[in-house]
């Protein structure tokens, strides 16, 4: 399934707020989160990412990986955490908006 | 936002650093997905392979990420500029008359606001200037006041504000008491006039008297040497002064040498026991001080301001500073000071105010409460710097007319940038970089040009302005802001019509299409119009107003002031201050004048109390015989010498001048020891008098004033430099002459009644009538004075036309500087509409050409841009009187007999713009009439 446009950046505030992630490491866990069924363009995710720091919602700061590599590693700011919550709250209205209108029934005459 | 732009300035600044993390960051996504591949069994060259491909263009990626930083926007913005200055290169006339004419409206800007900038923003030269306030008094009525003492360190309230700085010492004592809400306080008065002698001729100096801890609340130190302390300011204190860096150098040589040395001031010996810091060249701005003493010593100084209690409550004179402490703020200490001052005020034995007076202290912050000399400035500073405002609008709209005929020119650029998929917000900002770009080069030469334009300002007219006038941070800040909203200004409305384009004509080929022009060329032409309008508009006013300040020059100038000022020196002299009593000053001014008169080019040598047209006003409430019981008239007074009417040539009219036995009178009525008797008689010495014409028109009008008696009463005022002589009480006047009306105070005041009485003593002005250059005769002069009395410095040697022009000079200024920025006006605006008409003849040499063929007139044609030169003109002309006419009011106080909505000067400037409207259309007119048909056909 392809992602819906303009989700992709509530997605890496979700990944992130789990814990600091590198780039890599939030494609992985996105992936893993939605059980694979989210595809997410690789060339699109570090624009994202590059855009959510400049924006002040997540820092990043050079560590380590798993494999001792030197990464740089994501994590969510307190203005990125007030950021998701109500960006999480819009999404379940719309959902809820939306789901509502499409169980709508024709109504019987 | 603060985020953004940190993050934005980190790219910029660390722009390798970010491209190196850049690729660390994105190989160690692409290896790790490989690697990922790898342990899922596939070959690691075959891993790396596809992670690339997974990942899709690295490039691509890359330049989304420094989007995302907003990096681009600051790339571009350095193409646009490069690609704007390639463009100006390539029109380089446009290019140097839109910077000139930038150039000059920036710099007259930045010039007048240098003046401004030192006159109102600077801080005050001490240490946390915001922590100082300063104490004003206000109250409904004014205060039984015995003696009132100001000295220029904030402007006095009148009688329906009654308002000051000026306090009286229990005040001072009062807050300083008060430790709770200031770190520190004091109080100072002057500079009083000394007489400083034991540094080589006597001389006089200004010595600011000031309370022991002047410099440590202020926090000014020394350069050399110590400043004074509390422990200097008792009455048991060695007399210590502190000199001012300025004087030092001046008067010392700046010789470090000076410190312990013993000078003498009015005859008590003070040590100099230190120098200020350079930096404090005065508290209030504009005053000038050349050095420092303590209170306690005024009593041994005999100045005349200082002579009665300076401790009581009825005699206002000290100003108060104080300085707040951290945690306490100016309404708390203002409520508590106002408190603590009424009931001093109110419940002394002999209150100053009756409780509906309501009297109340103001703290002000020192920094605007201290404005002593701007009142005198600030006016014409204003109007000055509204008239440069309009210069600078002239230069935008005559710009934008220049930019606005260049974008028809670049029409196809601008058509091939839009047919090519530049999206027409990109090309706005870049033509935007472009005006930006050449209204800070304009902004960098007007730099220059008012650099240069200040220093001759204070070289040559303001000489006497007393603000430090120095460029700074803050100038180059408001001539930045100036230059971009500038550039912006005259840019936006030429690129946004400049990229509103039909493509396919534009891009067919000429600019200037067929006479029946698209409709979107007309409406270009009626912006150009409009801006032509504008600008004639804009010089209209700043003509006029121009026109009424030369008036009103003139018309000061023409005045007779009722006496001949040509050839007339003069010199102050002040023997009170070298302790001379009355009948010793008396025979001083006799030998004084026997001597002066004997000098080869003197016809004859008078003196008086003030010398005429220089500022001072001595003014007396008198009762005048005849009129009712009780009653008091304000009249000017002049004390006189013998032989002043004929040394200034003042016609008497009736009766006659005064003889030397008038002097005599005078001077035994005047002395104390006369028999008490006939002083309770006082009928029996009346001093004789004259009065001027006024006086008699209106006292004695249709009667003979000569034997009239005039009493003086009340109390009596002295303005001026505290040279007035006559202080005695209850006189008795007989009128025996009357003399002609002079200008008094200076040329602007109307004549009043005046009482010319015979001098006593005190100090005075000496007038020399000469047949030749007065001013040869100074160093004879000195010499004489010094032979009298080697005591006696004279002060003020100037010949009375200088101090006439003198008294002119806010008048000279402001009237000379605005021709000239009027004159600027209408150049610029003559440019304007030149380029308009030279313009329009250009886009119609196709019409013009085909009419010519068709049997037109040629001199119809000529008429025909004549015509519309005259009617862009008259149209601007007509708008700009409208303004004019609302806005001259606002000069109205400036004026002198011409009104604001004088007809003369409005006609004046009319006739001046058809004449320029003339000459700017005549290069035009002619170029159109020589249109040849078959070259302007062939034109495309």
């Amino acid at each position: 399934m392809e992602l819906l446009q303009g989700t992709l950046d509530m997605l890496i505030l979700k990944a992130v707020s789990l814990g600091p992630l590198h780039g890599y490491g939030v494609l992985l866990r996105i992936e893993q989160i939605s059980k694979d069924q989210l595809e997410i363009q690789q060339g699109s995710l570090y624009p994202a990412l590059y855009r959510l720091e400049h924006r002040g919602w997540i820092a990043s700061e050079w560590g380590e990986s798993e494999n001792k590599r030197k990464a740089k590693y994501y994590r969510l700011t307190a203005a990125g955490k007030r950021k998701l919550q109500a960006e999480a709250e819009r999404w379940n209205r719309m959902a809820d908006v939306i789901a509502g209108i499409l169980q709508s029934t024709p109504e019987k005459a | 936002m603060w985020t953004r732009f940190r993050s934005w300035l980190t790219a910029i600044l660390g722009r390798s650093r970010m491209e190196r993390e850049m690729d660390v960051e994105l190989r160690f996504h692409i290896e790790a997905f490989a690697e990922d591949l790898v342990r899922r069994g596939v070959a690691r060259e075959e891993a790396l392979r596809r992670a690339g491909i997974e990942f899709g263009g690295i490039e691509r990626a890359k330049e989304e990420c420094r989007e995302a930083r907003g990096l681009p926007f600051l790339d571009s913005a350095l193409q646009d500029v490069r690609y704007g200055l390639r463009m100006l290169r390539k029109s380089p006339g446009f290019t140097t008359v839109a910077i000139l004419t930038l150039a000059l409206g920036i710099g007259a800007n930045t010039a007048i606001f240098t003046l401004v900038d030192a006159m109102m923003f600077r801080w005050l030269p001490v240490r946390d200037p915001g922590q100082l306030v300063v104490l004003r008094w206000t109250a409904h009525e004014q205060p039984r006041r015995n003696r009132t003492s100001s000295f220029s360190d904030c402007e006095r309230g009148d009688d329906k504000n009654p308002s000051g700085c000026s306090l009286p010492y229990p005040a001072f004592e009062l807050v300083r008491s008060k430790s709770g809400l200031f770190s520190g306080v004091t109080a100072f008065a002057g500079p009083a006039q000394l007489l400083l002698s034991g540094n080589g001729a006597v001389r006089t100096a200004r010595g600011e008297v000031v309370s022991g801890d002047y410099f440590s609340t202020l926090g000014v130190n020394a350069a050399l040497g110590r400043t004074l302390s509390a422990a200097d300011d008792t009455t048991s204190a060695a007399p210590v002064v502190v000199l001012t860096y300025a004087f030092w150098k001046s008067a010392f040589g700046g010789e470090s040498s000076v410190i312990g040395r013993v000078i003498s001031l009015n005859s008590v010996p003070f040590t100099i026991v230190g120098v200020t810091e350079p930096a404090f060249t005065s508290l209030t701005p504009g005053k000038k001080q050349d050095m420092f003493l303590s209170l306690s010593m005024l009593p041994r100084l005999g100045i005349d301001w200082a002579n009665d209690d300076t401790r009581a409550l009825d005699n206002w004179w000290l100003t108060i500073v104080a300085r707040l402490k951290p945690d306490v703020s100016t309404g708390q200490a203002q409520a508590a000071t106002s408190l603590n001052f009424r009931n001093l005020v109110l419940h002394d034995e002999k209150p100053l105010f009756k409780v509906s007076d309501d009297p109340a202290i103001v703290l002000l912050s020192a920094q605007s409460g201290l404005d002593g000399q701007r009142g005198f400035f600030a006016k014409p500073l204003y109007v000055l710097m509204s008239v440069v405002g309009l210069v600078l609008l002239i230069a935008c709209a005559n710009v934008a007319g220049l930019s606005l005929a260049r974008a028809t020119a670049r029409q196809k650029e601008m058509a091939v940038r839009l047919a090519l998929g530049g999206r027409r917000r990109r090309i706005v900002r870049q033509l935007l970089t472009e005006s930006v770009t050449l209204s800070m080069a304009g902004g960098a030469l007007g730099v220059l040009l008012a650099f240069l334009g200040v220093r001759a300002m204070t070289a040559i007219v303001l000489r006497s302005f007393p603000f430090v006038v120095e460029p700074d941070g803050r100038i180059l800040a408001f001539t930045i802001f100036v230059s971009l909203l500038t550039g912006i200004l005259f840019g936006l409305a030429p690129a946004l019509r400049g990229t509103r384009l039909d493509l396919t004509p534009a891009l067919k080929g000429s600019a200037f299409t067929f006479a029946r022009d698209d409709s979107r060329n007309r409406r270009g032409l009626h912006l150009g119009k409009g801006l032509v309008v504008l600008q004639v508009a804009f010089s209209m006013i700043v003509l006029v107003g121009a026109g009424l300040l030369v008036r009103t020059l003139t018309n000061l100038r023409s005045i007779n002031p009722g006496f001949d000022t040509q050839n007339l020196l003069l010199f102050g002299i002040d023997p009170t201050l070298a302790k001379y009593d009355d009948s010793r000053i008396r025979s001083l001014y006799r030998e004084l004048q026997e001597r002066l008169a004997a000098l080869p080019g003197v016809t004859s040598v008078s003196y008086s109390s003030d010398t005429l047209l220089s500022g001072g006003l001595w003014t007396s409430d008198v009762h005048v015989e005849g009129r009712a019981e009780k009653s008091t008239q304000e009249v000017d007074m002049l004390a006189v010498g013998p032989g002043f009417f004929q040394t200034l040539r003042i016609p008497v009219l009736e009766g006659h001048r005064f003889v030397a036995a008038d002097f005599e009178q005078a001077g035994r009525a005047a002395a104390p020891e006369e028999s008490p008797q006939l002083t309770a008689t006082p009928a029996v010495l009346p001093i004789p008098v004259l009065v001027n014409r006024q006086f008699v028109q209106e006292y004695f009008p249709e009667q003979n004033p000569l034997g009239r008696r005039i009493t003086q009463g009340g109390s009596s005022a002295a303005s001026g430099e505290g040279l007035a002589g006559g202080k005695a009480k209850q006189k008795v006047w007989e009128i025996i002459g009357v003399a002609g009306d002079v200008k008094y105070e200076n040329l602007r005041r109307e004549i009043h009644p005046m009482v010319y009485v015979p001098v006593t003593g005190g100090g005075a002005h000496f007038e020399l009538r000469t047949a030749t250059n007065p001013t040869a005769l100074v160093p004879a002069v000195r010499k004489i004075v010094n032979d009298t009395d080697s005591n006696l410095p004279i002060s003020q040697v100037k010949t009375q036309s200088q101090r006439v022009d003198e008294s002119l000079i806010q008048e000279r200024v402001i009237s000379h500087l605005a021709s000239f920025f009027g004159l600027l006006a209408l150049f610029l605006a003559c440019i304007g509409l030149y380029g308009l008409l030279a313009y329009e003849v250009t886009r119609r040499t196709r019409e013009i050409g085909i009419r010519i063929a068709l049997g037109a007139d040629k001199t119809d044609v000529f008429q025909q841009i004549v015509r519309q030169s005259l009617k862009t003109a008259l149209i601007g002309v007509s708008v700009g009187g409208l303004g004019a006419l609302a806005l001259m009011r606002l000069l109205s106080s400036m004026l002198y007999r011409v009104q604001p909505a004088d007809p003369f000067t409005f006609a004046v400037v009319a006739v001046l713009w058809t004449i320029v409207a003339l000459l700017a259309c005549y290069i035009p007119a002619r170029r159109a009439m020589s249109v040849h048909p078959i070259a302007a056909l062939r034109y495309e």
